[in-house]
């Protein structure tokens, strides 16, 4: 007994460093920061290091008790607003009125999607975007109650994050590629000028004068009468509300699933951003979130979730490389070009998904020192996670 | 620490009570992990293989059963057919190209190549199980099992 406790267990644990050390060194290291709790998550990769931040104040939730016994899942893949949205949704479907209920929250939920890609795309002709952006500075416009609910959640988040989001970074996103009209750079040479991208983020750093109004029940848009000249042609500030259109559409999806009274399901868009009701088999879902720079996708952190909305950024979802750089589809509001500040994704959980969208565009933005004291101090409501390089 | 305390020490049994119980409880938990991780997967074999452009289905396939050819094909989708398996081309326009390669024998399905940026889905994992799917989020092109199992409780980011 003693010859096991005092040379074979310390044996065991010396090997097991060695060997951990030697799997940890043939890695690149990464960081994870998060203010989850302690417990509230799983870390599966020994390459990421953990730095906790403090500041979350936990929101107690609780679930009615259910018999699900019955029940069984149905899911299904839309496409909309340029990538897959995966409903599913548990219900015991042998219930008389069940189908029917069923088939007319699919119906409804593509014309919830259909009316959302519609007003906030800025590449659909006639959208309320597509009018703002082809309008002439100082322009006023009418505009629906969707474009209207989006925008007033761009500008709250572009106060909040003092400008860190910015969806008028339009232009620098055409300039660099990440349009889905135009092709990326494939050399240094045709990157775009720093004297063209320097005035484009002028522009967009005019986004704080859109003001929008509510008279009677119709909605307005008044765009920036500021202007520059660039490539030869005097442009006034447009709009692009990728990092937030996907979140909103989440958002009301989540109040279909309570229209419906379904409390069993997800939906996730192209997995950015998505809503989790719970898993009626297990409880909650276990979201996996994998290694931004692991080609095969390995798992660096469990976290269970139910009841929530949340957001996904990451540098690794559209980019290219030049000369060994990484330019990513995010554009840094400070520099105008694809954010290069060392953070690879973001993760914010709870609350309105758009919100949580737009913040994940921002956090990506900040680095990390300004992003762990704007987590600490302004979102001490939402569970964050972000991975650095 | 006194030599008395460290006589003491040297004079105790090998493993106390306390001990004994850590150790058991570090051990069960490991077998719990492990019956958590392994044993609650979903394990039923792939049937087949169904592939989307834009959530729009365009070819399907059932392991055992005619591989779906010439006019009964999306024109957007070509097959060619040996012994082994099936290799699918995709081409969700005149410029994206997805190439998928169906293993009859493994009842696998693996994206082999892709002209998308980063090229990012070539590096899913092989579709082998019902949970698993592959996503090539320029192309809208997606690969998933006849059957998929919605009920995963693993939600990947």
């Amino acid at each position: 007994m003693q010859l096991l406790k005092k040379i074979i267990f310390p044996s065991l644990a010396c090997v097991s460093l060695l060997f951990g050390t030697a799997c940890k060194n043939g890695k690149e290291k990464y960081t994870v920061y998060t203010n989850l709790p302690q417990g509230a998550y799983t870390l599966t990769e020994k390459n990421f290091d953990t730095v906790e931040i403090g500041g979350y104040t936990p929101n107690e939730q609780s679930f009615p008790e259910e018999d699900t016994s019955s029940y069984t899942t149905r899911g299904y893949t839309l496409y909309a607003m340029f990538t897959d949205a995966e409903i599913i949704v548990a219900d015991d479907f042998t219930k008389e009125g069940a189908e029917e209920k069923y088939k007319q929250f699919k119906s409804d939920l593509s014309a919830l999607l259909t009316e959302v890609s519609k007003c906030v795309s800025s590449t659909v002709k006639d959208s309320d975007i597509y009018n703002f952006n082809n309008a002439k500075a100082g322009a006023t416009l009418e505009i629906g109650k969707t474009a209207y609910e989006v925008l007033s959640t761009a500008k709250s988040v572009y106060t909040f994050t003092e400008g860190f989001y910015n969806p008028a970074l339009y232009y620098n996103i055409h300039a660099y590629g990440f349009s889905g009209e135009s092709s990326h750079p494939e050399s240094a040479e045709d990157l775009p000028d720093d004297a063209l991208i320097a005035k484009y983020t002028d522009l967009a750093k005019r986004f704080g004068e859109v003001t929008l109004e509510e008279k009677e029940g119709r909605y307005f848009v008044t765009k920036p009468a500021y202007t520059v000249e660039a490539d030869g042609e005097v442009i006034s500030i447009k709009l692009d509300l990728g990092g937030v259109g996907k979140g909103y559409a989440v958002d009301k999806i989540d109040a279909l699933y309570e229209k419906y009274g379904y409390n069993y399901g997800y939906t996730s868009f192209g997995a950015s951003s998505m809503v989790l009701k719970s898993n009626f088999k297990t409880g909650p879902y276990t979201l996996v979130l994998t290694n931004p720079r692991s080609i095969s996708q390995d798992a660096f952190i469990h976290i269970p979730a139910r009841g929530e909305k949340l957001s996904t950024s990451g540098d690794n979802e559209q980019f290219y490389r030049i000369d060994g750089t990484r330019y990513c589809h995010i554009i840094d509001p400070e520099t105008g070009k694809p954010v290069q500040k060392g953070i690879m994704s973001v993760t914010v959980i709870g609350g309105s998904a758009a919100e949580d969208d737009a913040l994940t565009t921002a956090i990506m933005c900040m680095g990390k020192e300004r992003a762990v004291k704007f987590i600490e101090e302004k979102l001490t409501d939402k569970k964050v996670v972000f991975t650095c390089e | 620490m006194s030599l008395k305390k460290i006589e003491q020490v040297k004079q105790d049994r090998g493993f106390k009570l306390f001990d004994l119980i850590i150790y058991g409880l570090v051990l069960l938990a490991v077998a719990a992990l492990f019956i958590a991780v392994f044993a609650t997967r979903d394990k039923s074999p792939v049937t087949g293989i169904k592939i989307y452009i834009r959530a729009e289905a365009v070819f399907e396939y059932s392991f055992g059963s005619a591989v779906p050819s010439g006019e009964t094909l999306d024109k957007r989708v070509e097959t060619k057919e040996d012994e082994n398996g099936v290799t699918v081309t995709v081409r969700a326009d005149e410029k994206h190209l997805n190439v998928i390669y169906i293993d009859k024998a493994k009842k696998t399905a693996k994206m082999v190549e892709a002209n998308c940026n980063g090229g990012q889905c070539k590096y899913f994992p092989a579709i082998d199980d019902n949970n698993k799917y592959i996503y090539c989020d320029p192309h809208g092109v997606k690969v998933e099992p006849l059957s998929r199992d919605w009920d995963n409780p693993n939600i990947i980011i």
